[in-house]
C-alpha cells in the first residue's frame, strides 16, 4: 500500500462521526412506519361494460361499410368495357414472322445478284468452248 | 456479518421485517454517515441524507438485485439522497471555508494535522471526489464505483487516476493552484 493510499485511509477514519441516540430512534420509527413496496404487477385492467357495446357497434358499422364498399366497386367493374386482350399465341409468333421478313428483305437482293452472276459465268464458259471448238 | 447472513437478512426485510433490514444496515450507518458528511453542507443535512437513504432503501428493498454487492447498492441511493438535499440548500462544497459550517471540518476539529479529505473536496469534482471515496475509503472495486456512479469502468480508472496525481501533489505540496480535476 502506497503513502497517498494509507494516507486517504488514515484520514477517512479519523472523520469522527456517531450515529446518535436521537438518529437511531428516529431511522427505527421511520423504518417501523414502512411498509416495504412489493413488486409492482401490471394491473388487470376491467375494460367497462360500455367499451364491449361501443365496440361491437363498431365492429358492425365496419362490416357494413365493407360490404357496401364492395358492392358499389362490383357495379363499377360490371359497367367498365374491359379492352379486348390479344390472345397469346399471336403474341408469341409475332415476332418469329417479322424477323423472317426482314431477313428475306436483307438477303433477296444478294441473292439474286449471287445467280445472275453464276448464270453471267455459265454463259461466259459456253461461249469460251464454242469460240475454241469444243 | 457473513454474507449468507446478509443474504438472509435481505430476504427477511423484503418479507417485510424492519427489524431485519436494522440489523442488515446497521453495520453501514457509521460508513455511510462519515462519506454523506463529506457530500453535506451540514451535519444535519448528513443525518437527515443517511435517514432517507435507510428509508428508500428499505422501501425499494424489492428492487434490489443480487449481483450486486449490497454496500454497492446502499452508496448509490446515498449519493443520490446527498445530492438532493445539497441541491435543495444550493451549497458548493468546494465554498464552505468557514470551519463552524463544515461538518467535515467540524467532524476532524481533534486532529492535529489536516486532513487530505478536506484537500480533496477542493480540488477535485464532486464525482471524482466520490470515485476517490469509495475506492479508498471504502476499498471498492473499480467496478462497484463505476455502477454506483453509473459510470463505465474506464471512466472510473482514468479519473482515479488523475485524482492520485492531484492529491500526490497536493500531498507534497506541488499544487501548482487550485485546479479542479475531472
Amino acid at each position: 500500500m502506497d503513502k497517498l493510499t494509507k494516507q486517504l485511509k488514515r484520514d477517512a477514519a479519523r472523520i469522527d462521526v456517531q450515529v446518535s441516540d436521537e438518529l437511531d430512534r428516529r431511522i427505527t420509527a421511520s423504518l417501523q412506519g414502512i411498509t416495504p413496496q412489493m413488486p409492482e404487477r401490471p394491473p388487470m385492467q376491467r375494460r367497462p361494460p360500455v367499451f364491449w357495446w361501443a365496440s361491437s357497434l363498431t365492429g358492425a358499422a365496419a362490416a357494413i361499410l365493407l360490404i357496401v364498399m364492395l358492392n358499389s366497386r362490383t357495379e363499377l367493374h360490371d359497367t367498365t368495357i374491359e379492352p379486348k386482350q390479344m390472345s397469346p399465341v399471336a403474341v408469341a409468333t409475332a415476332p418469329t414472322i417479322q424477323w423472317k421478313a426482314e431477313s428475306a428483305m436483307l438477303t433477296g437482293p444478294l441473292q439474286q445478284e449471287l445467280e445472275d452472276l453464276q448464270s453471267d459465268i455459265k454463259k461466259a464458259e459456253e461461249k469460251v468452248k464454242r469460240d475454241i471448238g469444243l | 456479518m457473513t454474507g449468507g447472513s446478509e443474504h438472509e437478512l435481505i430476504d427477511a426485510a423484503k418479507a417485510g421485517s424492519a427489524d431485519a433490514f436494522a440489523d442488515l444496515v446497521r453495520s453501514y450507518r457509521v460508513r455511510l454517515l462519515r462519506f454523506l458528511v463529506t457530500r453535506s453542507a451540514s451535519y444535519a443535512d448528513a443525518e437527515d441524507a443517511l435517514q432517507d437513504t435507510l428509508i428508500a432503501a428499505y422501501r425499494y428493498l424489492h428492487s434490489y438485485d443480487s449481483r450486486w454487492r449490497f454496500s454497492t447498492w446502499l452508496y448509490r441511493i446515498a449519493i443520490r439522497n446527498a445530492g438532493r438535499i445539497r441541491s435543495q440548500n444550493i451549497v458548493e462544497l468546494a465554498d464552505l471555508v468557514d470551519e463552524e459550517d463544515d461538518p467535515l471540518q467540524h467532524c476532524i476539529r481533534a486532529s492535529e494535522t489536516e486532513n487530505l479529505w478536506v484537500s480533496a473536496r477542493r480540488i477535485l469534482n464532486d464525482e471524482v471526489f466520490i470515485a476517490t471515496w469509495l475506492r479508498y475509503a471504502e476499498d471498492m472495486s473499480i467496478n462497484d464505483i463505476s455502477k454506483a456512479l453509473d459510470r463505465s469502468d474506464s471512466w472510473t480508472k482514468v479519473n482515479l487516476l488523475r485524482a492520485r496525481k492531484a492529491l500526490d501533489a497536493e500531498m507534497n505540496g506541488n499544487n501548482d493552484g487550485n485546479e479542479a480535476y475531472g
